[in-house]
């Protein structure tokens, strides 16, 4: 029995034919073609037929060869994330878009204004998810945001999961709108609860904008559903930690041209004398930095890179090189650097992106001294042991000389003096086959086979 | 659906003293309040995040290190700040340094914008009526 699994990229679609063993998976032919905006079924189908050597559709309705598939085409999924205070219900909200392998479009907090809305009409995400207020919390503001959502003309899906309370008022209000409610991404304040959201936005991504990115042709040609490739990313993660053995806790890297996203699987045990404050963060975690890329971001995480650059040996000259380099491939995201100098300027782009993403991701603890001793507060999650890191993605799939360490630990406190709790002395491990995205799509049919194959195809750079 | 009125409580600043404020959690859970305990070394803005989610109609803050003037001192300008003018705001522990009257601490910190100042050996539930009471007030003292 063979396996084909697809990932319709931004700029590529690629594809590979996997055998299906005795709970194992074995890579066969691959193949990839430029993806086909205007018609994102015609690059599928070029890259399932040079595959599988033929028309796929007979194959798979009668079931002689498994297809999964994923896109993050045509933006992704692109949700705005709708709160009441920013640390609390909009975190919530903005981890359980993450999870789900959404892009975050706009963060919105408290009250929403006329120029709030104003600019939702103007660029409208695929979704809003619409959180605010604890179960019995909170209701003023999100019945004033109901208000003026129902006031606008906004009519992208609204995935509401904020304070049960008022659901059916807000339902009420949101009537004739494009209206989902589900549960409460935090009914109390020790106690997140990400995925409902999650399953509503993952539902939402199959009835309604699968059709709008044009996959469901693909949909009904072949009876199989797609998945937005970071959510399948994330299912591989849990599926990674779960089979294979001592991979337990590590942080998976994947940089792209346009953002750079940082898994983690990891498990929250303060030691003693720690004082863990902030909210519960899940096992496995997902963040986006839309900020932070190689090509179509290059610009701004050039200007990420600027106040890294004095710690790595480098000067001002060399921050204005990266800036200009910046602005050239960014009109150009296929350059590919032919010289050792353009060699050199993609180095130190990933190194910052990389760094920037993981300080972002990562918890912070900082020492107070307290009449009663010494007392380490932690916020977020402490990575500073985790002992392995993963490098995906196309840059860092093939940077086989790249060395995460050398940036990431050089960086260990930051602007308020807080330690950093990214990864520190850890092994670096590299997906240079850049198999990760086709596996994720496996592992939704066979999640054991896809880990184990995927972290023994894995090389050791580090 | 839990409909009883909820509270926020916690110790503020860099005050590590967990058992008293476990204590409080139980004794007001029992008097049938919604208690949102966030714990020790608790910072004002993270006493006003929880209320205002929570919808919580009073916050009490421990403090138990002596070191209860510094935390404590613009709490009532914060909450007003953002939005929660009429909060009901309480306090008590070991809120100064030092053997002071109490009638002057308490002065102190009603100063300050706390409705209620409670002693290290005030009663919980002496404090579960006065918020009650409070609350059918409908206006902070």
């Amino acid at each position: 029995m063979k396996l084909l699994s697809i990932d319709i990229g931004s700029t590529w679609t690629k594809g590979a034919l996997f055998e299906i063993g005795q709970g194992s998976l074995k890579c066969g032919v691959r193949c990839a073609v430029p993806t086909t905006v205007d018609d994102l079924a015609r690059g599928f189908f070029a890259v399932a037929e040079n595959l599988a050597g033929g028309t796929i559709v007979d194959q798979v309705r009668e079931g002689r060869l498994e297809l999964a598939y994923s896109s993050s085409a045509k933006g992704g999924l692109a949700v705005a994330a709708l709160g009441l205070v920013p640390e609390v219900t909009l975190e919530t909200a903005k981890l359980a878009a993450y999870s789900a392998g959404a892009r975050l479009t706009q963060v919105l907090s408290y009250r929403l204004t006329r120029s709030d809305i104003e600019e939702l009409q103007r660029n409208p995400p695929d979704i809003l998810l619409f959180a605010g207020g604890t179960d019995g919390g909170n209701t003023d503001y999100v019945l004033a945001n109901a208000q003026a959502l129902s006031a606008s003309s906004i009519d992208c899906a609204i995935v509401y999961a904020g304070n049960r309370s008022v659901a059916d008022e807000v339902g009420d209000l949101l009537r004739g709108k494009n209206f989902l409610s589900v549960a409460n991404v935090l009914p109390d304040m020790s106690n997140p609860n990400p995925d409902p959201a999650r399953s509503a936005i993952r539902g939402v991504f199959l009835e309604q904008i699968v059709k709008g990115k044009g996959l469901d042709t693909i949909v009904e040609a072949t009876g199989a559903q797609p998945l937005p490739t970071p959510y399948a990313m994330f299912e591989y993660a849990k599926a990674i930690r779960e089979h294979v053995n001592g991979w337990e806790e590590f942080v998976l890297l994947d940089m792209g041209g346009a953002t750079t996203d940082v898994y983690s699987a990891h498990e929250e045990n303060p030691a003693p004398g720690t004082v863990l404050r902030s909210l519960p963060e899940p096992v496995v975690k997902r963040t986006v930095e839309g900020d932070l890329g190689m090509r179509v971001s290059a610009v701004s995480a050039a200007q990420a890179a600027a106040p890294l650059l004095p710690a790595m040996g480098l000067d001002a000259s060399d921050a204005e090189t990266l800036a200009a380099y910046a602005a050239r491939v960014t009109l150009a995201p296929d350059t590919l650097p032919p010289n050792a100098e353009e060699k050199r300027l993609d180095s130190l782009l990933a190194g910052a992106c990389v760094t920037q993403a993981c300080i972002r991701h990562a918890g912070r603890a900082s020492m107070v001294y307290t009449p009663d001793g010494d007392v380490r507060v932690q916020t977020g999650r402490d990575l500073s042991a985790v002992p392995r890191v993963i490098g995906s993605g196309g840059w860092l799939a093939r940077a086989g000389q790249f060395k995460p360490s050398a940036w990431l630990s050089q960086f260990r406190i930051d602007e308020k003096r807080r330690a950093v709790l990214m990864p520190g002395r850890f092994e670096y491990w590299r997906d240079e086959a850049y198999l990760f995205p086709l596996l994720a799509n496996a592992a939704r049919l066979h999640p054991r086979a896809a880990a184990l194959a995927g972290i023994g195809a894995l090389t050791r750079s580090e | 659906m839990n409909e009883a009125v909820a509270i926020v409580l916690g110790v503020i600043g860099a005050d590590c003293h967990a058992v008293g404020n476990k204590i409080i959690d139980n004794v007001l859970t029992r008097e049938g309040f919604r208690v949102v305990n966030l714990g020790v070394m608790v910072s004002q803005d993270e006493f006003i995040d929880a209320a205002i989610e929570t919808g919580a109609r009073a916050i009490l803050v421990s403090s138990i290190y002596g070191h209860g003037e510094i935390d404590c001192d613009g709490l009532r300008g914060r909450c007003i700040e953002r939005g929660l003018a009429d909060i009901v705001l309480y306090v008590g522990g070991n809120l100064v340094v030092g053997k002071r009257d109490f009638v002057e601490v308490e002065a102190q910190f009603r100063e300050m914008g706390f409705n209620r100042v409670f002693s290290p050996s005030a009663d919980i539930e002496e404090v579960a009526r006065l918020l009650r009471e409070d609350f059918h007030a409908g206006v902070p003292a």
